[in-house]
């Protein structure tokens, strides 16, 4: 009898294992997909409630970015008597766990959306406007930067608020100049592309004699570093509002060709073989390359002499055509569930993520000093933000004002976003940088080689709207 | 007699042989259970999804398209590029079937150290795909890395750019794959060496066979099992190459031209296109089968064994 009832409990306990492997409670599915593709990802809801509503967050972040999160929920939860039940990943799994969320219907209260995924989500029925609430509230976004709030805007619904706003500004090595004897670019004079030509090759030398160049004056990784040179040649990867390839455009390759130059035939940058042993960003980080981008994420780091152990600051990207220095700007922000049982809390939530002045002076390093970005609020930005930097609080460039130009579309200085923020997704961008060794390593011309993948990439683009 | 009679009565089961019926079929549950959870449901999903052009968030079944991304497959030269690489990437099988028997024979002999030896070469096999593909990285890396190291030491001139050409990063790929894979192949064909008779050698050798007419006529037909899984087992992992990739090229090389169909369909799986990657790992599947299909139909002209 006894043999029958272990038996039988024994049965039980492994159909039961194998049942409640696809459980399907929110958070286990949930976490289920996150944990499985990453070891970085968490949970991190607290162990008892601490009263009211609940409410559900899922962001990325690095460590220090996840102890800030934390942190400002802790406040959050006290000042609204609620819980917050936050999930974290890494960046690189996010995209992949959210999908799944969406697919198994099971999307938290507050999620990050990028603008890229604005009209997909809001036409799938997944995200919320959330206007109605922010009006009701009386949640001010008039001090929110513009630009960025616009870019979760959709026919006349706000989708989504920004929880940063980056831009991949210019950045140069002072002690490459110093050697050279040279003059540091002047932030307020952005070099035409001969003179930059001219500096980059005062700066490119072969420095211990052996026959081989080992310091250039600039680098470029083109996925993200021909964009400037293209938005200063007035022109772009698409037009027709997106829907139409341009790469054949005449001042499209002009400027292609202009980058592809200093490889091919001014040879102020490593050669492509030279990539390959060493990427352009460890050469940079290695003080043998004179002008690299530097991203408002990137500051932190550059700033650590751990890290870049040479005197650098920022400048504006060459001039080309129209006279005007332009770098991509980007952004994530957060969006509520179109199923949120409390919508007025997720949006609370988002408001205060975004736009407080709690989470924007410690996310900005105004509190603390540890910097993840620079304050959506733009007065806030020009005030306090610039101060705690004058007054040494913070570590930013001396011309860090670059940063502020660049995404206020002021003195001369220009951003935007990148075109396949507008698209439903970036195969036909990819499909372009698939090949573009080739031409910098001069095996095809500029117009050879954008004429060659111009067709493909308008099928890509035509696909990706038809499947959207 | 009455039809009654004719008819075969049904049997009763007696309580206690209903009780272990039920026993058997609960204990044959929980595996079955999960066969159709995680391994049917998701094969008959992966189909119906080939059949959309499902990006995940839109409605699956309202994006019905049939056999279109079969269709569209057939006519993407991408897809039959990077096929072409797949099956390239496949000469490293028969030269690690060949570098594997050579070391297994040498190691088939009481020599002082083998055991460590042995241990030595099976080490790549137990070893982190990510963890060494990094390491072969470095190792192919054009301005430092050790092949170049010691060509320019030995000729003075830089060698090759193994990952940043088209045709050395093949080279490369199948150098790495066929370094990794060749612990099991001398595990095993050590293990079919070991299993040949003595007598067959002996009686050989009393005939006059030279070493090489032993290895011909005795030891690889009697190792062709183990050739025939390896082969089996090689060219079914080789469609299915991906981390490799991924790891050291995560762009999948200059031009694509060192991605595989693997490599290419999670490319496709990132950019969204679920019907259309889902499409493709059944045809890659449908690809394996084939030619394992062929393979099995084969073996009897080339496999033998010792009965």
């Amino acid at each position: 009898m006894k043999k029958k009832v272990l038996a039988t409990l024994l049965v039980a306990a492994m159909a039961l294992g194998s049942l409640t492997a696809c459980g399907n409670t929110s958070n286990e599915t949930a976490n289920t997909g996150a944990e499985s593709t990453a070891t970085e990802t968490k949970t991190d809801a607290p162990a008892e409630s601490k009263g009211g509503e609940t409410v559900s967050i899922y962001v990325f972040g690095n460590d220090q970015e996840q102890a800030m999160y934390k942190d400002l929920f802790s406040r959050f939860e006290a000042a609204n008597n609620c819980k917050v039940e936050a999930q974290f990943s890494i960046k690189d799994d996010y995209g992949t766990t959210i999908t799944g969320m969406m697919t198994a219907k099971n999307l938290p209260d507050v999620f990050y959306m990028g603008p890229e995924n604005v009209k997909a989500y809001v036409e799938n029925g997944y995200v919320l406007d959330m206007k109605p609430v922010l009006e009701s509230a009386g949640l001010d976004t008039s001090d929110i930067l513009g630009g960025t709030l616009g870019a979760y805007e959709y026919k006349g619904g706000q989708y989504g608020l920004p929880h940063d706003s980056s831009v991949f500004a210019y950045a140069y090595n002072k002690d490459l100049f110093d050697a050279a004897g040279l003059a540091y670019p002047d932030p307020n004079k952005p070099y035409t592309y001969d003179e930059f030509v001219e500096v980059c090759k005062a700066l490119t030398k072969d420095t211990d004699g052996d026959g081989e160049v080992d310091q250039w004056g600039c680098a470029f990784w083109p996925n993200l570093m021909i964009q400037p040179w293209l938005y200063s040649n007035g022109t772009s990867f698409l037009k027709d509002e997106y829907k139409t390839i341009n790469v054949t455009d005449p001042a499209f390759v002009e400027a292609m060709d202009k980058m592809v130059a200093l490889t091919t035939q001014y040879g102020v940058t490593p050669t492509v073989e030279q990539e390959q042993g060493t990427g352009v960003y460890q050469r940079w980080i290695d003080g043998t390359i004179g002008f690299y981008a530097c991203g408002t994420w990137d500051i932190a780091a550059f700033m650590d002499p751990e890290v870049v152990g040479f005197g650098w600051d920022l400048c504006a990207y060459p001039t080309l055509s129209t006279g005007e220095t332009y770098a991509w700007c980007g952004t994530v922000g957060y969006c509520v569930s179109a199923n949120t049982k409390n919508a007025d809390l997720a949006t609370k939530l988002a408001y205060y993520m975004s736009a407080s002045d709690e989470a924007m002076k410690l996310e900005s390093g105004i509190e603390g000093g540890a910097s993840v970005l620079i304050p959506n609020l733009v007065s806030m930005a020009n005030e306090e933000f610039a101060q705690a930097i004058t007054d040494g609080t913070l570590k930013y460039p001396d011309n860090y004002k670059v940063l502020f130009n660049y995404l206020n579309n002021q003195n001369g200085y220009k951003s935007r976003f990148n075109d396949e923020t507008f698209t439903p997704n970036a195969e036909w961008l990819n499909l372009f940088f698939e090949g573009i060794d080739r031409v910098r390593s001069g095996q095809l011309s500029s117009a050879e080689y954008c004429n060659e993948v111009a067709a493909q990439m308008q099928e890509l683009l035509d696909e990706a709207y038809e499947n959207e | 007699m009455g039809k009654r009679n004719n008819t075969p009565q049904k049997k009763r089961m007696s309580k206690a042989a209903f009780r272990e019926n039920c026993y058997g079929l609960a204990f044959v549950a929980p595996p079955f259970i999960g066969f159709l959870v995680f391994m049917a449901f998701p094969i008959v999903f992966a189909f119906v999804a080939s059949l959309t052009t499902w990006n995940g968030m839109n409605n699956m079944l309202e994006h019905f398209v049939g056999f279109n991304n079969y269709i569209k497959l057939f006519t993407d030269a991408k897809f039959w590029k990077v096929l072409g690489h797949t099956v390239t990437y496949m000469i490293g099988i028969p030269i690690g079937m060949f570098l594997g028997v050579f070391i297994a024979m040498g190691m088939n002999r009481k020599i002082k150290g083998i055991r460590i030896l042995r241990t030595m070469y099976y080490v790549p096999v137990i070893s982190s795909l990510v963890a060494v593909a990094i390491l072969w990285a470095f190792v192919f890396n054009y301005d430092n890395g050790l092949f170049n190291v010691i060509i320019k030491a030995i000729t003075g001139q830089k060698g090759p750019n193994w990952l940043g050409n088209p045709f050395w990063v093949k080279v490369s790929m199948i150098i790495f794959m066929t370094w990794k894979g060749l612990g099991t192949s001398i595990i095993l064909y050590l293990s079919g060496l070991q299993s040949i008779p003595r007598d067959y050698y002996e009686a050989a050798k009393i005939d006059g066979a030279s070493g090489w007419t032993l290895f011909k006529n005795i030891t690889w037909p009697l190792v062709s099992p183990v050739t025939f899984y390896l082969l089996i087992t090689g060219m079914i992992g080789g469609f299915q190459v991906f981390v490799e990739v991924l790891v050291m090229l995560p762009k999948g090389g200059l031009n694509y031209s060192a991605a595989t169909v693997v490599f290419y369909l999670y490319d496709k799986f990132a950019a969204n296109k679920y019907g259309y990657a889902s499409a493709m790992a059944f045809l890659l599947a449908i690809f394996i089968f084939i030619i394992t299909f062929i393979n099995f139909k084969g073996q009897d002209k080339w496999v033998k064994t010792i009965d």
